[in-house]
């Protein structure tokens, strides 16, 4: 090559074409990258991507046309990109055609659309400029829903101008744009120039035709009518976006259709059928041009990007067309009515038909009548058509008819009396209709004069003096109030109005009333019961003054009478106003009183006693309340002390509410009040516990038997009464404690719990809480006092009464159920209430009887236990390690253990508390119960644990546990640990106490007492022994499950 | 009458600020503060010696018949036409916690002690003790054995102590859980204690004001003169304990001797009704609160 090189003679200069090339490029390249930034835009230089300098011509733009030499804006030709953030909004663009036009080319088109339209446009701007204006000086004029200007592409002139007019009857239509149209014709004009420019080479007799097309088209769609649009409809028309002038009185925004759209359709076909029957003019032209249009012109979007497209494409968007339409349609239709708005208006307002004119005069009047004139004496009463014997002569009674034995037959009599004193009441006509009515009958005989009529007679005539001289008194009242000057208050009370704040008393002692004599009165069917002196003589509140204990009673007549009310009778006459007034206040106090007594009498309300109140206060309280309290409390009566008066009763305050008082809750221990059921669902357990054990036993002892062991109802009830009543709750609560918590699972599901633990959390702490509530904290007092070196005492008496008595009841429930037990399962499932919870989790399968052998198996004594700590950890060990053995010897343990059982658990009821000796022994026998009679699971016991290391310590002192913490480990060991304190009477010690369990498989375990914990339950109701209830937890930490370490931690405060 | 001058009849400072009928005004726990409450929804938090409104806590819907502040100083608490029971915090101003559960309007709210418990009296003729330790809004304990609208309450560390219109003032006692009422014939309207706690004092519609011994329910003392018919006024006693201040339906604040029940002093504090007295529990010095909408600071 070097050889080659130079041997070669080079004549010239050689064209450095190459490199001159390469080195502007590398120069353009440093430009464009380096400090050509930084020069002026003025003094930058446009060069090609080849770095050369771009000509442009000297008089369009020079060597910098356009942005940059690309296009005429900074955008260019590249596709927008929209990006907004919430500092920086992004600003609406439009681009419009224009935009992307050069000015060349927009003089171009200017020129040609004002060519075409100039010819028809008077005003010297082209149609669309005015168009625009108008539409923006139409929109000042009038109001508009939108406010300020509305976009241009979006407001159509909806005029009438001249120009419109024009361009109507040019063949202009609505909803197509001038402008636009033209716009859009050039583009596609040039658009089609540029195709055609393109393919120039191939068809240039095919691409000329084209060409030319679309300013043809434009004369066309201007010059002829609408069906030439046919050819290209949708390119040239915009929608008609017309803003609704708003004309109605609703609110902004509120479409009264809204829901419902068929009105709006009414509506719409309503104005329209009134403007048919308008006359205007224009309308008329406007009308028929819209109609012309409404249906026809469906201006499409994006009919353009069809073009190209089959007919059979543009079916696809069929749909979309109708939906335009109906748009379309719709806005048009408030426009229309706008135009007329006043004939509308005028028309609404008449509610005429269309077609028919209001009348100027009317001939219809509605005629109206002059009320009936009441006369002077008319009586608001009903009166029955046969007179009474008063009304006829009132002042010449007919004398009495001798007083006649009555009938000796009971039967007659009392019909008598009643016919007598329905004949009274009502007048001779039910005597004649009733006489009528039973002519056939002989018990009545005495009706037309036969046995009994002289009795009847006489009893007639008695109830006729009474009925007439209440009548009369009544009657008087009346007359003589009509005699008086009208006052209100007369008026009131002939029309028997009441005043109003007494409204209520009334009301009340008027359903006494009815009350009262429905027993001796039922026959009173028409009338109010006569006479209130035949009440019973609780009603004499005023017996210390006769004279006002008679007023009172005259008050109670005319009260229950109702109606009339004679003004003679409110009052002594020597009374004054204030003191008739005071005085009826008082009545209606004592009335109210009275019934208020009936009513505590009937309820027994013990709290609710109304206590006397001062007779002489302005207040509204008299001493008629006094008499309500007479039979229960006639003491009160006799030592009518002044006041103040105290009263004492027994309340119970919620012991949350001592314990934020940090008081100690008087009724700690003892049982809730009565209206809390719990109580009884509590004993309920225990019975319905121990059948259910002993039927799973017996059923698991011999499971293809139908019942190997029958129990009489009354042994076992009797055997559960016996037991119960020496000591229900320390042997069986905690049980069901931990029943209840971990019941449900056998030890698979044990292992399974470890990784699901969450599974049912929610209906395991109803469980659990449940029963929390309900837990006695004997046992655990007993064993950690025990374990403390303590005696616990025997339980307060009254606990054990109650145990007794609701354990009967209990019993006398389950024998009930006992009697059509068929199985096992059943048997289980007919347990009551309190166990309903987990009942299911009691159904036995085999497994689990299976399972609860094995423990029950591991009954066997244990080496007395001398420390807690040691014991309940070499227990649990114990356990796990039992678990791998076989249920071999189920039936034989379970059998012995069953009636071992029971009888060590009396035994050790007896024994437990006499003496600390018996104490491994009945210890023992007491994990046996819990073993047997739950399905025992070691669960259980570590439960046990941290129960007993949290129990109150003392029996009669109150103690708590200050903290605890529960470690659990994945290699099985468990820490508990805290400290618990004593308050004895003497002196309060804190104790340490820290326990291991070596081996326990603990994790699911101390995942459930977790929840128990972290759930707050907190153990208010639980107040045995005090202590226990204290225990309030504070914080619980769950540091999950797949964790190491799992950390219980109670803490409790202590008072 | 050396102890006619040091009653405190000067009036020191106003407090203006609330628009309406001022309902309550409280003197805090020592003393250096003092809260009103009042018909305008606002409770406003003073300091009544220098006369500076301090703070204003608004939350209520209705208006504000009541407000207690903890010993302290903490949290407050209220209540109102609209049953509704607050529980503020001082400091910030805002709601902890609202306990619903008051049928009607409540008329008095207390904190016990520790400020673990919130009493209220309402309408609805019970009492309600909340919890403010928990975070439960239920009431820990309804009583309902008042047979009309409980007027006001007071806490001692074992007993609530209510006084309602059906005339009695029922003491309950939480240690011997036993309800002690003591009827008095008239609608109680206000109750409050003797600073060495042996007495009641309670004002009945009747116009008198009555002094009750607690243990033996024995009525020691009557004092009138003033007029309470429609009302509810406070009424308290002194620091000593040597007299008995009240507010009067005609503006007029009362000072009874406590022994012989003479009318020691009365003024024209007010323009309108006195609703609310409170007496400094150190110094001579008291607070009245009207429906005029201010509030008085008097001082010897």
């Amino acid at each position: 090559m070097d050889i080659d090189e130079d041997d070669f003679v080079f004549y010239g200069t050689p064209i450095e074409r190459e490199e001159e090339l390469n080195s502007r490029k590398k120069k353009a390249v440093a430009e464009a990258s380096g400090h050509l930034r930084t020069l002026p835009s003025w003094k930058q230089e446009v060069r090609d991507e080849e770095g050369r300098r771009r000509f442009h011509g000297a008089f369009t733009g020079g060597f910098s046309a356009g942005y940059y030499n690309t296009a005429g804006s900074k955008e260019g030709w590249t596709p927008q990109s929209f990006t907004s953030s919430r500092k920086n909004r992004a600003e609406f663009k439009q681009q419009s055609m224009l935009n992307f036009l050069d000015e060349d080319e927009k003089e171009e088109l200017e020129g040609r659309s004002l060519g075409t339209a100039s010819q028809f446009d008077t005003f010297g701007f082209t149609a669309a400029e005015i168009a625009r204006k108008q539409a923006e000086k139409e929109q000042q004029q009038r109001p508009s829903a939108v406010p300020g200007p509305a976009p241009d592409e979006i407001v159509l002139p909806a005029t009438e101008s001249i120009g419109v007019k024009l361009l109507l009857k040019m063949g202009w239509r609505h909803g197509h744009s001038i402008k636009d149209s033209h716009a859009n014709s050039l583009y596609k004009a040039r658009r089609e120039a540029r195709k055609a420019f393109l393919a120039f080479s191939s068809d240039d007799a095919k691409s000329q035709p084209e060409d030319s097309e679309p300013g043809d088209e434009d004369h066309k769609s201007i010059l002829d009518h609408q069906p030439v649009d046919d050819g290209f409809p949708s390119s040239q028309s915009t929608p008609v976006y017309i803003i609704n002038p708003k004309e109605d009185t609703h609110g902004l925004g509120y479409d009264p259709y809204k829901h419902a759209p068929e009105f709006r359709e009414k509506k719409r076909t309503r104005v329209s059928g009134k403007r048919g029957s308008g006359n205007k003019q224009a309308l008329s032209i406007k009308d028929s041009l819209f109609g012309l249009k409404s249906g026809r012109a469906a201006p499409g979007f994006g009919i353009g990007a069809l073009e190209d497209y089959d007919a059979e494409d543009e079916d696809v968007y069929a749909s979309a067309y109708d939906i335009e339409d109906t748009y379309i349609q719709e806005d048009e239709e408030p426009l229309r009515s706008n135009t007329e708005n006043n004939p509308k208006l005028v028309w609404k307002e008449q509610g005429v038909l269309p077609g028919f004119k209001v009348a100027s005069n009317s001939d219809y009047q509605l005629e109206r009548f002059d009320p009936p004139v009441i006369p002077k004496d008319f009586l608001p009463h009903h009166k029955f058509p046969s007179p009474l014997e008063f009304d006829k002569k009132p002042a010449t009674p007919s004398p009495p008819p001798p007083e006649v034995p009555p009938p000796k037959d009971d039967n007659l009599k009392v019909l008598i009396e009643g016919v007598a004193t329905l004949v009274a009441r009502c007048g001779k006509l039910f005597e004649d209709l009733s006489r009528e009515k039973n002519q056939s009958n002989p018990l009545f005989s005495f009706l037309i004069g036969g046995n009994g009529h002289d009795y009847y007679s006489r009893k007639l005539w008695e109830e006729q003096q009474k009925h007439n001289g209440q009548k009369k008194i009544a009657l008087d009242g009346k007359l003589s109030s009509s005699v008086d000057k009208m006052t209100v208050e007369s008026r009131g009370k002939i029309l028997g109005e009441m005043p109003l704040e007494r409204s209520s008393r009334d009301l009340s002692s008027s359903i006494a009333s009815v009350n009262v004599n429905l027993p001796f009165n039922l026959s009173d069917t028409f009338t109010k019961p006569e006479s209130f002196s035949e009440f019973p003589e609780v009603a004499k509140p005023f017996q210390d003054d006769p004279g006002k204990q008679e007023r009172f009673e005259q008050f109670l007549k005319e009260k229950y009478q109702g109606g009339i009310r004679s003004t003679a009778s409110a009052g002594a006459s020597n009374m004054s106003e204030a003191a008739r007034a005071r005085e009826r206040l008082d009545f209606e106090a004592a009335v109210e009183a009275i019934e208020k007594g009936k009513l505590n009498k009937e309820n027994k309300l013990y709290s609710q006693q109304i206590v006397g109140f001062p007779a002489s206060g302005g207040m509204q309280f008299t001493s008629g309340g006094l008499q309500q309290g007479k039979d229960t409390q006639d003491e009160d009566l006799a030592t009518k002390k002044i006041y103040p008066r105290r009263e004492e009763f027994q309340w119970r305050p919620s012991s949350i509410l001592c314990k934020r008082f940090d008081l100690i809750d008087p009724f700690m221990g003892k049982p809730p009040p009565p209206p809390r059921m719990r109580s009884k669902m509590d004993s309920l357990i225990v019975t319905s516990d121990l059948k259910a054990m002993k039927m799973e036993e017996a059923f698991s002892a011999d499971r293809n038997q139908p019942l190997a062991l029958q129990f009489s109802p009354q042994e076992v009830s009797k055997d559960v009464v016996d037991r119960e009543t020496v000591q229900v709750e320390n042997v069986e609560r905690p049980v069901d404690l931990y029943k209840a918590i971990f019941s449900d699972d056998s030890d698979d599901e044990i292992e399974a719990s470890n990784f699901n633990t969450k599974e049912d959390p929610e209906k395991k702490i109803e469980v659990a809480h449940s029963t929390l509530n309900r837990l006695m904290a004997g046992d655990f007092l007993e064993s950690l006092g025990k374990e403390l070196g303590l005696e616990v005492p025997p339980n307060p008496p009254y606990s054990t009464n109650i145990a007794r008595s609701s354990h009967q009841k209990e019993s006398a429930i389950a024998n009930a159920g006992n009697d059509n037990i068929q199985s096992v399962e059943e048997k289980s499932f007919s347990i009551p209430i309190a166990h309903g919870v987990f009942q299911e989790e009691r159904m036995a399968n085999d497994e689990k009887t299976a399972k609860k052998g094995e423990f029950r198996k591991d009954e066997q004594p244990r080496p007395s236990e001398d420390k807690s700590d040691k014991v309940y950890s070499g227990k649990i060990a114990q356990e796990d390690k039992k678990k791998a053995k076989l249920p071999r010897s189920l039936h034989r343990k379970r059998s012995s253990t069953s009636s071992e059982d029971e009888s060590s658990r009396k035994r050790s009821r007896r024994h437990r508390y006499s003496s600390s000796d018996s104490y491994s022994d009945s210890s023992n026998d007491r994990r046996d119960r819990h073993r047997s009679r739950s399905k025992g699971r070691k669960k259980r016991q570590i439960l046990f644990t941290l129960a007993h290391l949290g129990g109150a310590p003392t029996s009669w002192s109150i103690g708590c546990l200050l903290s605890v913490q529960v470690y659990g480990s994945l290699d099985s060991r468990v820490t508990i640990n805290g400290y618990s304190e004593l308050l004895d009477m003497k002196k309060p010690r804190t104790k340490r106490f820290n326990t291991l369990i070596p081996d326990a498989r603990m994790k699911g375990l101390l995942i459930w007492s977790c929840v128990l914990a972290s759930e707050g339950i907190k153990l208010d109701t639980c107040h045995w022994w005090g202590g226990w209830d204290l225990i309030h937890l504070v914080t619980a930490s769950l540091t999950g499950q797949e964790s190491n370490e799992l950390q219980v931690s109670f803490t409790s405060k202590i008072s | 009458m050396s102890n006619v001058s040091e009653l405190p009849s000067k009036e020191e400072n106003v407090l203006k600020g609330h628009e309406g009928g001022v309902l309550a005004a409280r003197f805090n726990g020592d003393g250096n503060y003092c809260l009103s409450c009042g018909k305008d929804r606002t409770i406003r938090l003073w300091n009544p010696h220098r006369g500076i409104h301090i703070k204003t806590y608004k939350s209520h819907g209705r208006e504000v018949r009541d407000v207690h502040v903890t010993q302290d100083n903490s949290k407050l608490v209220s209540c109102g036409g609209d049953r509704q029971v607050f529980y503020w915090d001082v400091a910030t101003g805002r709601v902890i916690r609202k306990f619903r559960g008051h049928g009607s309007e409540v008329n008095a709210v207390k904190f016990n002690e520790y400020a673990s418990v919130v009493v209220s009296a309402g309408y609805d003729q019970s009492l309600r003790a909340w919890d403010c330790r928990s975070h439960s809004t239920e009431p820990i304990q309804i009583i309902d054995t008042f047979s009309d609208s409980v007027m006001s309450v007071c806490l001692t560390k074992t007993e609530i102590i209510a006084g309602s219109v059906d005339g009695t003032v029922r003491t309950f006692d939480i240690r011997i859980g036993r309800e002690i009422s003591d009827n008095l014939g008239h609608p109680v309207n206000c109750i409050s204690m003797s600073n060495d706690g042996n007495c009641i004092l309670a004002s009945c519609l009747d116009s008198t004001l009555r002094l009750l011994d607690r243990t033996t329910g024995e009525l020691l003392q009557e004092y009138k003169g003033h007029i309470c018919k429609s009302y509810k006024l406070d009424c308290c006693l002194t620091n000593t304990d040597a007299h008995v201040a009240g507010g009067s339906e005609d503006g007029y604040i009362y000072f009874w001797d406590l022994v012989d029940a003479s009318v020691l002093s009365r003024f024209r504090a007010h323009s309108s009704v006195v609703t609310s007295v409170s007496y400094h529990p150190t110094d001579n010095c008291m607070i009245s609160a009207s429906v005029d909408g201010t509030i008085k600071v008097w001082k010897t």
